[in-house]
């Protein structure tokens, strides 16, 4: 992906789609992006999903980021949990068909942390969910102007060069 | 849905379709040359290419290789190469094509414009070079005057005899090689595993839960055989290297018969053994073409895998990956049949086809050796050609074998203008030759005979008559010659060793002519070169013998302390040694 247009979705996003369900969205996609190894197509796919859809864009940044530092902490709990469904009997026909389909393999799935991550991403979806709203309506009320106001934010949007790139949507 | 995130990917998409529309070809026609050209190092044409798509194909058409040592002549070049890729594997980014077709390909044709390119330089073969100077060098100027006495007008400094300097350079080699044996060869690091197999051993006599003691038991075994197997493996290698370093005294007996024939060369004296006037006559044409049939097997590494398990491995950074039995796996580039047609030889070429099955850059992916098949023939002529590269396992093995019988010889020259000439004209040749590489290895056999043809000798560089009028006589008469070729040693060294029955009637003409005298001198000489060498050889000898002495003792003493460790331990860890727990009834 673009590493520009991510920064241009970040600022866009500071001011836009800061309702408090799109922030609990995108820290629930971003949460489920952060379990994922992101060299695979299923990562790839999430992070198409999360710049697809109108989910506060750098709440899911920083939330993947986040998630992404503590993976070797729920490497330890996704790891078994893949391992348990890819080695399950009941599922090998169905691994098995999969690994011999085409484009499947860039899945990944066969990595325990995938469907692991899978899992446990959906399991806490709801309850990442329910608190990332919550933290949206604290952010809103509490650092959202100071956030605005701050002299980073000031002076990037004073900055001609990302003026002219974002064409005033920041 | 956030249409300003969509709506340029599908431009995007609209774009890439345009690109592979318009623009692909092209691209891929110029990278493809320019691939070729660093691989050749000479220029590459290609008059057209046009890919597919829907239907994943590709045909390159007037596809011609510049030789990089010949500036007006093609290495290769073919008329057609057409395939088409089946689908599915290209989801996996494996390209497999069940039948492609080669059409028209050809050696050695004649070029319009220069293939030379801009700051590339051919390097001229080592073996080449050498055979070229060896039959240059071939003297016969001073024949008539030998005598017994003329080597005394030569001094011989030690320094210079390549054999001194190769003996020199393999005490120094020898005492490194053996270090290197020795330090590999390390027995200690076996004595003090077995030793913490033992301790081991002790501790798991102790354990009063019989479960925990068997299964401690079992895996001290395990591990006491893997170190006896490893101990093996090494004490194999090591008496390997020990064998090898003792070939290399060969290298000393070849060089001293160079030094010999490069002071009779000094001398201009003719040297009468056989294998000198073999390499004098059929030398540079031998080398030429086995420098010709090395480029292509460089030409051909460069293409071959170098390390084929290395492409299997697929470690995760994170999490475990889980395999499963997989219905069909690709080799990343796999060409299962090859249907090629071609001509050999420029005036009144002879057509061929066959075929090359099984071509593929993942040869223990597929599992199959590759193997090509070429037959041709017109009139008398008949070409047969097979040849195998097996990559399957750990060591890259080829054979090949080729076998051209009736083929015309219209010309062919043997000799240096330097020294001696045979023109050789209207006969037939037949030609058998095998060659083999196992990993660095190289062998091979080739053999010419030649029928029906005449020998026309050119002496004009022989002063002296007696000697110019014997060796033209041992022509007179001769109708046909064979003339052989056995090359050992590595890919990248080469060891060439000429035969011809004509060195032979050459031999016979100097040693009618004048060959008390010159075998005087002769003997002269290599009196001389034996005693500069001498006192080197003996050096040498007995570094190698007190090393190998050396070696063999503790190679010896470690087999009979840890073998007999071993089989020990094992014995004490048999089942029946584990001490069950008694029960009370």
């Amino acid at each position: 992906m673009n590493p520009i247009a991510i920064i241009r979705q970040f600022f866009q996003g500071l001011t836009a789609e800061t309702t408090p369900g799109q922030i609990g969205a995108g820290i629930t996609l971003g949460f489920l992006i952060g379990l994922m190894p992101k060299a695979t197509l299923t990562a790839q796919l999430l992070i198409v999903l999360m710049m697809a859809t109108r989910v506060n864009i750098p709440m899911a940044i920083l939330t993947v980021l986040a998630v992404s530092l503590a993976n070797p902490l729920l490497d330890k709990v996704s790891d078994p949990i893949g391992y348990a469904l890819l080695t399950s009997s009941a599922l090998r026909p169905l691994w098995t068909k999969l690994y011999n389909m085409p484009i499947m393999p860039w899945t990944g799935f066969n990595n325990t942390v995938v469907p692991g991550g899978l899992v446990l991403g959906t399991l806490l979806a709801a309850p990442v969910y329910f608190a990332g709203r919550r933290f949206g309506v604290f952010y809103n009320d509490k650092f959202r102007a100071r956030v605005m106001n701050s002299k980073v934010v000031k002076g990037l949007k004073a900055s001609w060069l990302l003026d002219w790139y974002f064409k005033g949507e920041v | 849905m956030r249409w300003s995130y969509v709506a340029p990917r599908l431009a995007l998409l609209v774009l890439l379709w345009a690109f592979f529309f318009f623009a692909f070809d092209p691209l891929l026609k110029w990278g493809l040359i320019k691939g070729i050209e660093k691989g050749a190092k000479a220029k590459a044409e290609i008059a057209s290419l046009e890919t597919s798509f829907l239907h994943p194909s590709l045909r390159i058409t007037g596809l011609a290789v510049a030789d990089s040592g010949s500036e007006y002549s093609n290495l290769l070049e073919f008329s057609e190469l057409s395939f088409a890729a089946e689908g599915a594997p290209l989801l996996e980014k494996k390209l497999v094509v069940d039948a492609a077709s080669l059409k028209g390909l050809r050696f050695g044709t004649p070029r319009k414009t220069s293939g030379r390119l801009a700051f590339v330089k051919e390097e001229s073969s080592e073996l080449v070079e050498s055979m070229k100077a060896e039959s240059t060098g071939f003297a016969l100027d001073r024949a008539s005057e030998a005598k017994a006495d003329l080597s005394a007008d030569y001094k011989v400094d030690p320094a210079g005899l390549e054999s001194v300097k190769l003996a020199r350079q393999m005490e120094e080699t020898y005492q490194k090689d053996y270090a290197d044996i020795s330090a590999r060869f390390d027995a200690k690091k076996y004595q003090d595993g077995l030793d913490a197999l033992k301790a081991r051993y002790e501790k798991a006599k102790g354990e009063k839960n019989p479960l925990k003691q068997a299964k401690e038991y079992a895996g001290i075994a395990k591990e006491v055989k893997a170190l006896t197997a490893d101990f093996k493996k090494d004490k194999e290698e090591a008496e390997a290297a020990l064998a090898a370093a003792g070939d290399a005294f060969k290298a000393v007996e070849d060089a001293r018969a160079r030094d010999m024939a490069a002071l009779m060369a000094k001398m201009k004296l003719p040297s009468l053994d056989t294998q000198s006037i073999a390499r004098m006559l059929a030398g540079p044409v031998i080398a030429e073409k086995t420098a010709l049939a090395m480029k292509w097997m460089g030409i051909a590494k460069k293409y071959m895998p170098a390390n084929t398990k290395g492409v299997l491995k697929n470690e995760a950074r994170r999490g475990r990956e889980v395999h499963f039995p997989k219905e069909k796996t690709y080799p990343t580039l796999l060409v299962r049949r090859l249907e090629l047609t071609g001509e050999l030889g420029l005036e009144d070429p002879l057509g061929y086809s066959g075929t090359v099955e099984g071509l593929t850059t993942q040869p223990q992916v597929y599992g199959r050796p590759t193997v090509a098949a070429i037959k041709g023939a017109k009139g008398a002529r008949r070409l047969d050609f097979s040849a195998s590269l097996d990559a399957t396992g750990d060591i890259i093995k080829t054979a090949s074998r080729l076998s051209y019988t009736g083929m015309p010889v219209k010309e062919l020259r043997l000799g240096s203008p330097a020294s001696f000439m045979v023109d050789i004209t209207g006969g037939t040749g037949a030609l058998e030759a095998t060659l083999a590489t196992e990993g660095e290895k190289i062998a091979g056999k080739a053999a010419a005979r030649l029928a029906g043809a005449s020998f026309k000798p050119r002496a004009e560089n022989i002063k002296a008559a007696p000697l110019r009028s014997a060796v033209e006589s041992s022509f007179a008469g001769l109708s046909s010659a064979v003339i052989g070729a056995d090359i050992s040693g590595t890919v990248s060294s080469p060891r060439l060793a000429v035969n011809t029955d004509l060195a032979n009637a050459l031999s016979k003409a100097f040693t009618g002519a004048m060959g008390a005298e010159v075998k005087k001198a002769q003997e002269a000489a290599k009196a001389k070169v034996d005693e500069a060498l001498k006192p080197h050889r003996a050096r040498l000898e007995g570094l190698a013998a007190e090393k190998q002495a050396e070696l063999g003792e503790k190679l010896k003493d470690a087999e009979a302390g840890v073998a007999g460790k071993a089989e020990k331990l094992l014995k004490d860890l048999v089942p029946g040694k584990a001490k069950l727990p008694k029960f009370k009834l």
